[in-house]
This record gives structure tokens, C-alpha cells and sequence, in this order.
């Protein structure tokens, strides 16, 4: 780091996939608070001169979704020490892994693109169904303070903590009404990870899940409590994997429906 | 017979918010024969994923489309599903609405300016550079950027991808208390403003160009400049409701874009801050108005570049901080008051509906089909930079057969700067051109 001049500046770089940018954005917004300690090897979204070359830590935004994303993706992994799977499309395949999930890649394109279309696509996936990802770090945005955080102890050379308790551990902890009991609002916040501050709660309106999906998330309990509310059980689902949250997590719920 | 000449000038990669863009010239013997602005950004099938969700859904996925624009995608999508309940917000509803869409446009605008374009026009290599460089004009953009980002964020919830917006109303009214401080934000934000408006008055931008845009937009609802309406308007003065873009919007993919590209019957054109300068420039607020009047796209006839898009932005943030002003001063001294019957649960029916708004970079259109549950069976969203996208090759085409004599340096920059003109939802682009020799 820069107080130490016995050693080097750490090489960084933050390279997006297929996203929103919005990542990217949030990092845009912070800095000036990492670059007196690191070197921003590349940064396509905000920088000109961007260089190749071994890097410490890769920020990558964006979930897998064309060929072209995993080669990027390969060629990042090769030479990065640290990878960071930042935002929501990277950890988990936000929106277009989860909608897509019900669908196949090609009838997508066709019915977006029609009939003749030729593009390459693939079914949009997180990273790590294709590389080894050290750091997973979602929110759809990332938060801020988050990445800070998870920044400065990669460049303490330590893996960071980084909690996956749900939402509504920062509801109690705001002291934040519960949207799902008071207001029978169909709130994911009892299955979403923490990180955002619970911020839908905090406003009176339902957790979406943006943030994925948190520790052992009981999508059981969480539907029948949902089905009790009135909601009809496909439209729980559909909401429940609407951020990417993986099938795997619904084989009850999906044998139960047929 | 003698070898044709062949020349590609390229630029591989222009990063852009929605993904990935490049750019390809093909000048055959000194003529340029094709253009091509091909967007090889990841799909993402917004229009298929939707299908067999909830209506109430919908500004939360479709935000995601683009984090920069995200607000306009939320209030589009609720606009959409209003339409087909048939449900008019209250005043207090639209002041806030208005405000978060206002917080946006600086925030987009700002960001395109300073952190896009101002690297090309005052000689920096790119954002860090101009942070080294421009102390003063970095320092206006973290300003501004925090002045649109603290308004969305009161209003929105976060700075981008809002959660207090839904159809039938905010989850939450912000207090006065909360209010208040953006109203020093706005005024610093007013200084800023004048100052970039003064750089941006110092460049040499061309003011002549053979283009004459047909220009599209949304003709503002109320007495004062603005960004959202129910009536679209182009230059010949043809008018048309925006329930029937399907009607006067023709809409094709291209072979090698993964964007779509709209054409008005058979004609390219221009969506955006120009297009808006261009028909509304007479609601401006007086500041803004006087600036508009003195600078070269108050002369109707005659023809300013594409260039002069990054400087109808900054008169749109002076506006915006204006009338931002005026909207907080109304919510401190009003009673705030929400809709009633906000719930659509019980009056769900099928219908179609759409919304429109006008978004940074120009007019952003999303329609959905319900069933009788309120799920989504159709939906199609047409965003700003598939409408300007044939125009941008029409502008790359006009600007590299005018500077092809030129030493390709220049030329490179010139046809950048142009793109880059167009792409306020672009921070920061690969400045990357390369012009190769084919043989
Ligand atoms: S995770 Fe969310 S904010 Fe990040 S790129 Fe994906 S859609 Fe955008
Ligand atoms: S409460 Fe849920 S939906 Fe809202 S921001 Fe947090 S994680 Fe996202």
C-alpha cells in the first residue's frame, strides 16, 4: 500500500459483464476513497488508458450471459489473485437468470429478436457455475459501505466477512414495523440476505429479494406463510426467484405445484 | 483496372451504460460506404422475462434494464400499469415524482458532462486525469452527481433502482425535515451549474452541419418544461398519442447489433435534451431561458452539430435545479397528501397500457398487457438509444465523409467526440480508435 513503500501498490481492476452497470456506478461514486491505495489497472466504464497484466483484486459486475462474457470472464480469472463477484447479476444472475429460469435462452431471443436472429446467446448465469470466485458480495446495487469494507480487507490481505443473515435482522435492528405481519405485504425479507439496511421495509413496502438469497433460506416456510396471506402459490415463486434465487432451493415447492 | 482503395476505421469498444458498442466505417476509394454502430452489449430479453409476472412488479425488473436511467424506468413502468387501472395520481404524488425524475436527469446529465465528455474538450485522457488536472470541474461534478443522487435518494430510497416508487403512490412520504437540506444542495448545485455552462461556452463546437435532425418528443403535461406527457411531437409537426408507437415507430433488429433500431416511418431521428430544447425551449424558467436564447440552438434554422447535445444538457440541469427549487418550496408549504384507493387488488381487469417519459437521453416507451389476474402477457419497452442509433450512423456517416482529407488522428477524435455526444448515460468510454489499411 502507499504508506509502504517496501510494497507495491495493489493492481485493481473493474470489469463488467452483462449488467446494468450499476455496480460499476457505485464504485464510480467512491472513487476517490480507494485511489490513494490502489492502482486501477482497468476500468473500461470510467477510464481511458486501460492495461493487461496480473492484478491483486478483479471487480466483476454482471452475470454470464453470451460467449463473449465467459471468455472475459476466463481471461480475468487467469490473471487475478482476488475475484470479486459484485452485484446481484454476478452472485446470483439477478433478473435475467431468475425470469429466465421458466424459459429457454433461444425462445427468448426469438420472441425479443424474431425468427431470423442469430446471436449467440446462453442461459444467463452467475459466475461461479463457470470459475472460482473468492468473494461473492451482492445487492442489486452493491451497498457502498459494503464494498468499502470488503475493499479494505482484500487490501489487508484477509477474506472479508461479509454477513448472508436475512433482511429482517435489520428491520429488528432499525426497529422497523414488519410489512409481512402488519401490513400482510408479501415481503421476502425472512429469506433475502442483509446488506441494504432493509431498505424496502423502511419505507412500508414489501423486500423484493434484490439482495439474493440469504443463509439457509427457508423458501418452504416462507411460501406457506405467503399462501396463508392469500398469495397464490405461482405468483409466490415467480417472486421468489424473480433476483436469481436458484431452483434448487424450490424442488418441494415445484413437485407440490404439479 | 486499378485496385480499389480500401480504408476501416474502427472503434472496437465504446463502453456504454446498457453494455458494449462499436464502431466501423467502410470508405471505399475516398467514399464512405457503410456505417455501422454495432451494440454487442450481453441480452438480456427484458421484453420475454416479464411475461407471467405480476404487475406490481414490474418497476422493479424493468429498473434493471439501466442503473444510470433506472428512475425513468420505474416511473415508465408505472405510468403503464396506471393507465390500465386508470388511475391519476395526487398533486402531492406527481410534485415527488417530478423531483425524483429532476434528481435523475442532473444526475445522468452531470455524469455525461463532466466525467464523459469534458476529458475530450479540455485536453484530459480521462476521468482521473481531469481529477488531476481540473480540480475545480472534478469538484463540480461530485457535486452535482451528489446533489441528483441525495434527491433520489430522499424521494427514491437510494440513490438508483428506487424502492419507495409504485404504481398507485409512495410507500412513504418524506418529511420536511428531510426536504430541507436539498435545498442548499440545490443551491450550490445552481453555482455549478453557471459555471459549466461557462466552460461549455468556451469550446469551439461546430455550429454548422448539413443534418438536419428530425427531432421526436414529448410534448410536457403541465405549464412548465418537463419530462413526462401522454402526446408525442416531431418537427413537421405531426403529433400522435404515445398509445399508438407502434403505429408511427418501426421498429427492425439489425444483423450486427444486438440493438434495436427505430426508424419514423422511413427517417432516422433525434430524441433527447436538443429535441426537447428544440419544441419546448419557451417553458424554460428564465435562467435557463437566457441562456438557451444566446446560444446558437435558439437559431432554428440554423444547423447546430450533434456536438451542441452535451450543452442543451447543462441548460436542461440548470432547468432542473430551478424548477427542483420550486417543487420543495410547494411540498414545505403544502398539506402531503397520497391517493386514495391505491390498491389495484380489486379492480384488476386485462387491458394494455402504455408510458412514456422522457429520460436523459430522450423519449423511453413501456407498454404492457395484463390479463384478468394482472399478469403481464405482453410487454415492449423501446428505449432512447435504439431511437437515436440510426441517427448516430447517419451523424458518423455525415461527419467522416466531411473530415476523411483530414489526418486520421483528427478524424478519430472527431467521430468519438460525436458518439460520445450522443451517450449521456456513458460515463466514460474506451477512447480506443483504431483506423486500419485493409489493403
Ligand atoms: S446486480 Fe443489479 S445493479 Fe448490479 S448490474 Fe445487475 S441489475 Fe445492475
Ligand atoms: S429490502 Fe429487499 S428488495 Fe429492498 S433493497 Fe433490501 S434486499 Fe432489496
Amino acid at each position: 500500500m502507499s504508506n509502504n513503500p517496501a510494497k507495491p501498490i495493489p493492481k485493481v481492476a473493474v470489469e463488467s459483464l452483462t449488467g446494468c452497470a450499476g455496480e460499476l456506478l457505485v464504485i464510480l461514486d467512491n472513487l476517490e476513497k480507494l485511489v490513494p491505495f490502489i492502482r486501477i489497472m482497468s476500468f473500461p466504464f470510467a477510464q481511458s488508458k486501460n492495461e493487461d497484466g496480473p492484478l491483486d483484486i478483479a471487480f466483476v459486475e454482471g452475470s454470464v450471459s453470451q460467449p463473449h462474457d465467459l471468455e472475459k470472464l476466463k481471461r480475468i480469472r487467469a490473471k487475478t489473485r482476488w475475484l470479486v463477484a459484485i452485484g446481484n447479476c454476478a452472485v446470483w444472475g439477478c433478473v435475467q437468470a431468475g425470469s429466465c429460469s421458466r424459459c429457454h435462452a433461444d425462445d427468448m431471443m426469438h420472441s425479443v429478436y424474431g425468427d431470423t436472429c442469430k446471436f449467440e446467446v446462453m442461459q444467463a448465469k452467475p459466475l461461479e457455475e463457470f470459475v472460482k470466485v473468492d468473494v461473492r458480495l451482492s445487492g442489486c446495487p452493491i451497498n457502498a459501505t459494503q464494498f468499502l469494507s470488503v475493499t479494505a480487507s482484500l487490501l489487508k490481505d484477509h477474506l472479508p466477512f461479509i454477513t448472508h443473515k436475512p433482511v429482517c435482522l435489520e428491520c429488528k435492528l432499525r426497529e422497523t414495523a414488519c410489512v409481512l405481519i402488519e401490513k400482510n405485504l408479501p415481503c421476502l425479507g425472512p429469506v433475502t440476505a442483509a446488506g441494504c439496511g432493509a431498505l424496502c421495509p423502511r419505507v412500508g413496502a414489501a423486500c423484493y429479494g434484490c439482495w439474493g438469497p440469504c443463509q439457509e433460506p427457508q423458501m418452504e416456510a416462507m411460501a406457506t406463510i405467503l399462501q396463508e396471506k392469500g398469495y397464490e402459490l405461482d405468483d409466490v415463486l415467480s417472486r421468489l426467484q424473480t433476483f436469481g434465487a436458484p431452483k434448487e432451493l424450490f424442488t418441494r415447492m415445484a413437485s407440490e405445484k404439479n | 483496372m486499378s485496385e480499389i482503395e480500401r480504408t476501416e476505421i474502427e472503434i472496437p469498444e465504446i463502453s456504454r451504460v446498457e453494455g458494449h458498442s462499436a464502431v466501423t466505417v467502410d470508405v471505399e476509394n475516398g467514399k464512405v460506404v457503410d456505417v455501422k454502430l454495432e451494440v454487442f452489449e450481453g441480452t438480456r430479453f427484458f421484453e420475454r422475462i416479464v411475461l407471467g409476472h405480476k404487475y406490481d412488479e414490474m418497476p422493479h425488473i424493468t429498473s434493471r434494464i439501466c442503473a444510470i436511467c433506472s428512475t425513468g424506468h420505474v416511473l415508465a413502468a408505472i405510468k403503464a400499469v396506471e393507465n390500465i387501472f386508470q388511475f391519476s395520481p395526487s398533486e402531492t404524488e406527481k410534485l415527488f415524482r417530478e423531483l425524483m425524475h429532476l434528481g435523475m436527469i442532473i444526475e445522468s446529465h452531470a455524469t455525461h458532462i463532466c466525467a464523459l465528455a469534458l476529458p475530450d474538450f479540455v485536453g484530459a485522457a480521462d476521468l482521473s486525469d481531469l481529477a488531476g488536472k481540473h480540480e475545480n470541474e472534478f469538484a463540480i461534478w461530485t457535486r452535482l452527481r451528489d446533489l441528483g443522487a441525495s434527491i433520489q435518494t430522499v424521494v427514491g430510497g437510494r440513490p438508483f433502482h428506487p424502492v419507495n416508487l409504485h404504481a398507485g403512490g409512495l410507500s412513504r412520504y418524506p418529511s420536511r425535515k428531510e426536504l430541507r437540506p436539498l435545498l442548499v444542495k440545490l443551491e450550490r448545485g445552481t453555482e455549478d451549474a453557471a459555471h459549466l455552462i461557462t466552460l461549455l461556452k468556451s469550446f469551439n463546437l461546430p455550429t454548422e452541419t448539413e443534418l438536419a435532425p428530425c427531432f421526436l418528443a414529448l410534448i410536457p403535461e403541465g405549464d412548465s418544461y418537463g419530462y413526462f406527457g401522454k402526446t408525442i411531437k416531431a418537427s413537421d409537426g405531426w403529433q400522435a398519442p404515445v398509445e399508438e408507437y407502434t403505429t408511427y415507430l418501426s421498429e427492425s433488429s439489425v444483423e450486427y447489433s444486438h440493438s434495436k433500431r427505430s426508424l419514423l416511418g422511413t427517417k432516422p431521428f433525434m430524441v433527447g435534451s436538443m429535441a426537447r430544447l428544440f419544441f419546448f425551449s419557451e417553458k424554460l424558467g428564465k435562467t435557463a431561458k437566457d441562456i438557451f436564447d444566446k446560444s446558437p440552438l435558439a437559431q432554428k434554422n440554423k444547423r447546430v452539430s450533434s456536438l451542441w447535445n452535451n450543452f442543451a444538457q447543462a441548460i436542461e440541469i440548470v432547468e432542473a435545479i430551478e424548477r427542483a427549487t420550486v417543487i420543495i418550496e410547494i411540498l414545505l408549504t403544502s398539506t402531503i397528501a397520497g391517493s386514495e384507493n391505491t390498491d389495484f387488488k380489486n379492480k384488476l381487469k386485462a387491458g394494455r397500457g402504455v408510458g412514456a417519459v422522457e429520460c436523459p437521453r430522450g423519449t423511453l416507451y413501456h407498454s404492457y398487457t395484463l390479463d384478468e389476474s394482472g399478469n403481464i402477457t405482453a410487454a415492449d419497452m423501446i428505449t432512447p438509444s435504439a431511437q437515436n442509433s440510426a441517427h448516430i450512423e447517419l451523424d458518423i456517416r455525415k461527419a467522416a465523409e466531411l473530415e476523411l482529407k483530414k489526418a486520421p488522428d483528427h478524424l478519430r477524435s472527431t467521430l468519438e467526440t460525436l458518439v460520445r455526444a450522443y451517450d449521456p448515460c456513458n460515463t466514460c468510454a474506451t477512447h480506443m480508435v483504431s483506423v486500419r489499411q485493409l489493403k
